[in-house]
């Protein structure tokens, strides 16, 4: 189990490492730096600009620039923001937690709603469960985040009852513990329910036929002669026996949510990675766009390692170098 | 007999203690600034909403609009210039005297003024802040409105209480340099500017206490990424026409709400009491709900900004960039420009762009400055026939397709760079790609960030074609000689000229120089009026518009005037106040 | 199972898959043929209609009438506030079907003016409303389908070229250039999705000319997600490599890239023809979001990516409701391209 857990963790820091170099070298493509905002502000002369470039370090050459990122990113000093003047890391760690904060609700909701729902279909094999199962499900998959989180503003600026974008009013304050907290969650609520309806369904359906297929099994069949009741039958047995590739699904649905969210975020103006990513491309802010790339990368190799030590609990097996990891097998 | 000599024994003793005390009190007593404003009541929080985050609260590198904000509610200069009156005034200075020639200027400072955390200020900390904007080795971007011919100006201390400025030459903008120069803690951070960190302090994540300046506000709160909170100096040394002491308002919010449409919303629903920088759709949307949501709206008509299409006329690109180069040859034409100017319609601009709150530009200098205005000049009226006249005696000619080719011809194709962030701003591009089609050009309009839009102007030079927008900094005509002057460092139609290429280019030159150095402000004028008719002339941009400044404020905040210099909304936060009961917010 | 199910699911397999294949073509010709179906050009504004409602063309009209043939009426905005635009019951102008109107090309090379529908200069007939320029929604729909759909499209095959390439070259050689392959994608695979798209097309260039942006578009999206393909094949490769033929081809010295085109390639055509059908709603909706944040095609040419960011304004959002009409229309888009990929997978398996 500890070998299995530090091949994988082992694994995962190589993968950071090679996304951090593909990321560096490609940015150095880019022509345009932060400080040539301030070039067309009138009152400002050109050796001031050469003196303020010397002080952001924008002159040594690219490898020393990335080995030096390297040592530091070790101790936990990712660089500094050009644009912000702060360090890289102090900016980003609070909007990632604005980010799990929407995606851990989310994640957990989706989950918590879609399994007790695919298991029920699962069981109760109608044509017209089956149609409305297959009807509904094929509609959700087929309405973009896009246009979920542009409705779901719509419908906050429209009714004025839900709060248009952000994540705190001002008037509440960050002293009052408990009104501050109801304060984020009201605020969450549209921004979470738009992440969970678009990452219900296939969650939905793949819950659904995998437990159909365990139902098919011959041991279920055993399990159902010996008078095991239904509920105990379905969660419990039928369940723990599909679980291999949902606990692969819910590594996906990580990968998912993580993704969408940037999208909501920046359509709802929640302060997450998000939007921050977006700007941080668009001013240039070098080791910004390299951080976030590589937090979020961490955020969701840690969120696949859950995964993983969820899949080991469930079916050692996968353990074992002998056999293939079950997740290069299954490509959705 | 003993009883009133002990009497008067004791009213000598009062009166002695009287005096003494008037004298020890006279000794320190505060010579304070009145405000000829309205007096209020103290109490209550104000929540304003800003675009971005601040980079940083340190005075000395801050350039952006966000971050100068919040520091100028932190500290204060020596001469401000009044938002409203678009005139000087004195500030920490209490009065000055500019010696004759226009190079001595000596400033008197008022007395027994302390810092936001008790220290007090005399002419050390002047000196000890100019010396620091001047260092070369302290990359300030304020350095360059104190040189005159690229010669700083001296400062010396003359006493405790009085500072001589030598200027190199005469200058006349000289008061206006000193707006906005917050005086530095001089027991704070003069350590650091000898350990060569100062431009590094600061910083967003400093701590509250050890930031002091003389403003109205002092730092109580950081929230990143969210709010920055400001609370009262209980130091300041203004004070209102019945002598209580200034800010009214307890505590300053700056909410960081990056979206525009978001202000709004957060404005709507009372969360924040000012926003500022309105669109025109978004002003039309909130005008209707006025009465019932408690809030005035005011249109306070065109500002400094000037939008402008410019056309590349540099001189480096015929080995680089042939094509370029080539297209060169119709840009280069005043006919060319004066065609394209004649074709866009300004008034649709207006219209579309900014919902008919703005005003068409003829010149850089907007109806909004009433000082500099040259009322004479006018946008031209569109005229298609015109453009085609002119058009046609420049050499191009209209093909059967409606296509216009050039003298040898080539069909004139092009390319408008236009920044993504400003949505106006895109739409005039579109707007203009369309006007020039009717002229049969074929005009294409590419989007790119912000940054790499400027590189390309200010670095590269690739670029055919660019809408922009510049903001005079000031009323004043100096600090636009960057862009007008031909060896400016922002002279963006034509950048590292050494010498000026045209002769209309050599005429602004030495116009420009003249008023620098000329103190009569009729004369001035008269110098800055030719400018103004040389740019609609000769077009090195092509002005197409200016968005008046719109704002919107809670009907009951007291006060409130909003401006068209920058900071517009609450330059004077220091005079606000609640009408109503500041339990209310 | 009998043979009663069976039957009825090729059936059913059949009209599913002539329905969504059916309305895909459908929808691909009409993009093809915007010029011709589309009343106005894609860029022709109308400063004095800026966020007009839709038109409705009526058979009854103000005064409760009948008549045969569909009309609208003279819409005017009340100057000053572009919010009330009043339908004029004095003025009818009929719709007229083949007119001749804004010119285009079709297919880049021939030039056209006849429009399947039209109305008299006087009358607007924007079916979809306008935008902030006046400029008609329908028919920057139908041109901007050229874009979305085919660009998604374009984006899938290359795509699933790259992926066909490394995954079959990874499968085939082994070793070493299968472990680094195999790391590559890990790596690619390894960021969330948006946050890689962006990435990529961050440092591609940002300037883009007209004609090069759709190509540029192609390419980002394009190699952006080839790593699941790429591993498919390889899977499919991997395995097929052992077959007896393939082996005895081996024995014969055929070289691998022989071995390659001949036996492995075509074991993985029925496998991707599936994955297509997956893929081009993702690369679509790639576009779409490039396009939306800005960095994918750019004024005046729609995209409905483009299209739509113009509803993440407040005001629009609010008030002009038919600027969100282009995320709507990729619903039943994907929704077909859902089915067409169960119907082939279904197919696939009754064999």
């Amino acid at each position: 189990m500890i070998t299995y857990l530090l091949r994988r963790i082992g694994h995962g820091i190589l993968l950071l490492f090679g996304v951090s170099l593909l990321l560096f070298f490609l940015q150095q493509a880019a022509p345009a730096d932060f400080l040539t905002d301030m070039r067309l502000n009138s009152q400002i002369s050109d050796q001031t600009m050469a003196a303020l470039r010397a002080q952001y370090g924008l002159d040594q050459s690219v490898p020393v620039r990335y080995l030096h990122w390297v040592k530091s990113s070790i101790r936990g000093d990712l660089g500094i923001s050009f644009a912000y003047n702060v360090p890289v890391s102090g900016l980003i760690w609070p909007r990632i937690q604005h980010t799990v904060l929407l995606t851990g609700p989310a994640l957990f909701i989706s989950w918590l709603i879609a399994v007790p729902l695919g298991v029920l279909a699962a069981a109760n094999r109608k044509p017209w469960i089956d149609r409305l199962f297959a009807g509904s499900t094929s509609l959700f998959l087929s309405v973009p985040d896009i246009l979920l989180a542009l409705l779901a503003l719509l419908l906050a600026l429209s009714s004025g009852k839900f709060p248009a974008g952000g994540m705190s009013s001002s008037s509440s304050s960050t002293a009052i513990a408990s009104s501050h907290v109801r304060d984020v969650m009201w605020h969450m609520l549209l921004p979470v329910t738009a992440l969970i309806i678009g990452s219900l369904a296939p969650i939905l359906r793949q819950v659904r036929s995998s437990v159909m297929e365990v139902m098919d099994t011959t041991y279920f069949r055993a399990a159902e002669g010996h008078g095991l009741g239904r509920f105990t039958l379905l969660f419990r047995h039928a369940l723990q026996a599909a679980a291999n590739p949902l606990i692969t699904l819910f590594g996906t649905s990580i990968a998912t949510l993580l993704s969408t969210s940037l999208l909501i975020e920046v359509i709802m103006s929640w302060p997450g990675m998000g939007p921050l990513f977006l700007e941080s491309i668009q001013a240039r802010d070098l080791f910004v766009v390299i951080g976030s790339v590589m937090f979020i990368t961490v955020f969701l190799l840690a969120g696949n390692l859950i995964a993983d030590i969820l899949l080991f609990v469930l079916d050692p097996r996968i353990a074992d170098p002998r056999i293939a990891d079950p997740r290069t097998r299954v490509d959705a | 007999m003993k009883q009133s000599s002990c009497l008067i024994k004791f009213a000598v003793l009062l009166c002695t203690l009287f005096v003494s005390n008037s004298f020890a009190a006279a000794s320190t007593q505060e010579e304070v600034l009145r405000s000829s404003a309205e007096p209020g009541k103290p109490g209550g929080k104000l929540v304003i909403t800003q675009r971005s985050e601040p980079r940083t609260f340190n005075p000395v590198p801050a350039a952006d609009q966000t971050s100068m904000g919040i520091i100028d509610r932190l500290n204060a200069d020596l001469i401000h210039i009044n938002r409203a009156t678009q005139k000087t005034e004195p500030s920490l200075a209490k009065s000055w005297t500019m010696s004759k020639d226009g190079t001595q200027f000596v400033v008197k400072l008022r007395k027994g003024i302390k810092f936001s955390d008790g220290a007090p200020f005399d002419a050390d900390d002047v000196v000890f802040s100019f010396t620091a904007y001047l260092d070369e080795k302290v990359p300030s971007v304020h350095r360059d409105l104190l040189l005159v011919d690229d010669k700083p100006v001296k400062v010396e201390k003359v006493d405790a209480y009085t500072v001589r400025f030598t200027f190199p030459g005469p200058y006349a903008p000289a008061e206006r340099a000193f707006d906005s120069l917050a005086i530095l803690p001089r027991h704070l951070l003069e350590n650091d500017y000898k350990d060569g960190k100062l431009g590094q302090m600061w910083g967003l994540n400093t701590q509250p206490d050890k930031i002091a300046g003389l403003g109205p506000f002092r730092l109580k709160q950081v929230v990143p990424g969210e709010r920055i909170v400001l609370e009262r100096n209980p130091y300041y040394w203004k004070v209102d026409a019945k002598n209580q002491k200034l800010p009214y308002i307890d505590e300053l919010t700056f909410l960081i709400v990056p979206n525009q449409d978001a202000q709004v919303v957060r404005f709507q629903a009372g969360d924040a009491h000012i926003v500022s920088g309105l669109s025109g759709d978004n002003y039309a949307a909130l005008e209707p709900e006025q009465a019932s949501r408690h809030f005035k709206l005011y249109d306070a008509g065109p500002g400094l900004e000037y939008n402008y299409l410019m056309f590349n006329l540099n001189d480096d690109v015929t080995s680089r960039l042939p094509e370029l180069a080539r297209k060169q040859k119709w840009f280069n034409d005043v006919l060319f420009r004066q065609a394209v100017s004649l074709a866009i319609d300004r008034a649709g601009i207006v219209r579309l762009a900014f919902r008919g709150r703005g005003v068409a530009l003829a010149t850089h200098v907007t109806p909004g400055n009433k000082l500099w205005f040259n009322s004479n000049v006018t946008a031209p009226a569109r005229s298609l026939p015109k453009a085609r006249q002119l058009l046609q005696a420049a050499g191009f000619s209209q093909k059967q397709n409606g296509m216009l080719t050039d003298a040898s011809g080539q069909p004139v194709e092009f390319t408008i760079l236009v920044s993504s962030s400003n949505a106006q701003r895109a739409q005039m591009a579109t707007l203009v790609q369309d006007d020039l089609k009717q002229l049969g050009m074929n005009v294409h309009v590419v989007t790119m960030e912000q940054r790499a839009t400027i590189d390309r102007v200010v670095k590269s030079h690739d670029y055919e074609a660019v809408i922009m927008g510049l903001a005079s900094g000031d009323a004043d005509p100096t600090p636009d000689m960057n862009v007008l002057m031909s060896n400016g460092s922002t002279h963006l139609w034509h950048m590292g000229e050494k010498s000026p290429a045209t002769p209309w280019e050599a005429e602004i030159d030495r116009i420009m120089q003249k008023q620098q150095v000329t103190l009569n402000h009729q004369q001035r004028k008269k110098l800055y009026d030719r400018i103004q008719e040389i740019e609609a002339e000769q077009l090195p941009m092509i002005y197409l518009a200016s968005p008046n400044i719109l704002v919107g404020a809670r009907e009951d905040l007291g006060n409130f005037q909003p401006a068209v210099i920058e900071q517009y909304t609450f330059w004077n936060a220091e005079e606000f106040f609640w009408r109503t009961p500041a339990g209310n917010h | 199972m009998t043979n009663e199910p069976m039957r009825n699911l090729r059936r059913m397999g059949i009209s599913k898959l002539a329905w969504a294949a059916g309305f895909l073509v459908l929808l691909h010709l009409a993009a093809i043929f915007a010029g011709f179906l589309a009343p106005y050009d894609y860029a022709a504004q109308d400063r004095s209609r800026p966020y007009a409602p839709p038109v409705r063309p009526h058979l009854v009209d103000c005064s409760g009438n009948w008549h045969l043939r569909p009309f609208v009426y003279v819409t005017t905005a009340r100057e000053g506030n572009f919010n009330s635009y009043a339908d004029d019951c004095t003025q009818r102008v009929p719709v007229s079907f083949f007119v001749r109107g804004d010119e285009y090309t079709f297919l880049g090379l021939i030039h056209g003016s006849l429009h399947l529908f039209g109305v008299a200069e006087s009358a607007h007939i924007s079916l979809m409303g306008t935008d902030g320029y006046g400029r008609d929604q329908f028919s920057r729909l139908l041109f901007g389908g050229q874009v979305s759909l085919f660009a998604g499209l374009a984006a899938a095959l290359l795509s699933l070229i790259v992926g066909l390439v490394v995954g079959g070259v990874a499968g085939a050689f082994g070793g070493w250039v299968d472990e680094t392959a195999m790391r590559i994608t890990e790596i690619t695979m390894a960021v969330p999705s948006f946050y890689l798209l962006l990435t990529v097309r961050a440092f591609l260039p940002l300037q883009m000319e007209p004609a090069a942006a759709f190509g540029l578009v192609v390419v980002a999206i394009g190699f952006w997600n080839w790593a699941r393909p790429a591993r498919m094949v390889r899977g499919i490769v991997l395995s097929g490599r052992e077959r007896n033929f393939v082996l005895a081809a081996r024995g014969f010295g055929a070289t691998h890239f022989y071995l390659l085109r001949r036996h492995l390639a075509p074991m993985t055509f029925s496998v991707l023809l599936t994955q297509m059908a997956i893929l081009i709603p993702q690369f679509i909706l790639a576009e779409v979001i490039l396009s939306f944040l800005g960095l994918g095609i750019g004024e005046p040419f729609p995209s409905w990516g483009n299209m739509l960011a113009y509803a993440q304004q407040y005001h629009i959002l609010v008030n002009y409701w038919w600027m969100l009409l282009p995320g709507v229309a990729l619903v039943p888009v994907i929704l077909a391209y859902h089915a067409l990929s169960e119907a082939v997978q279904e197919k696939l398996q009754s064999f």
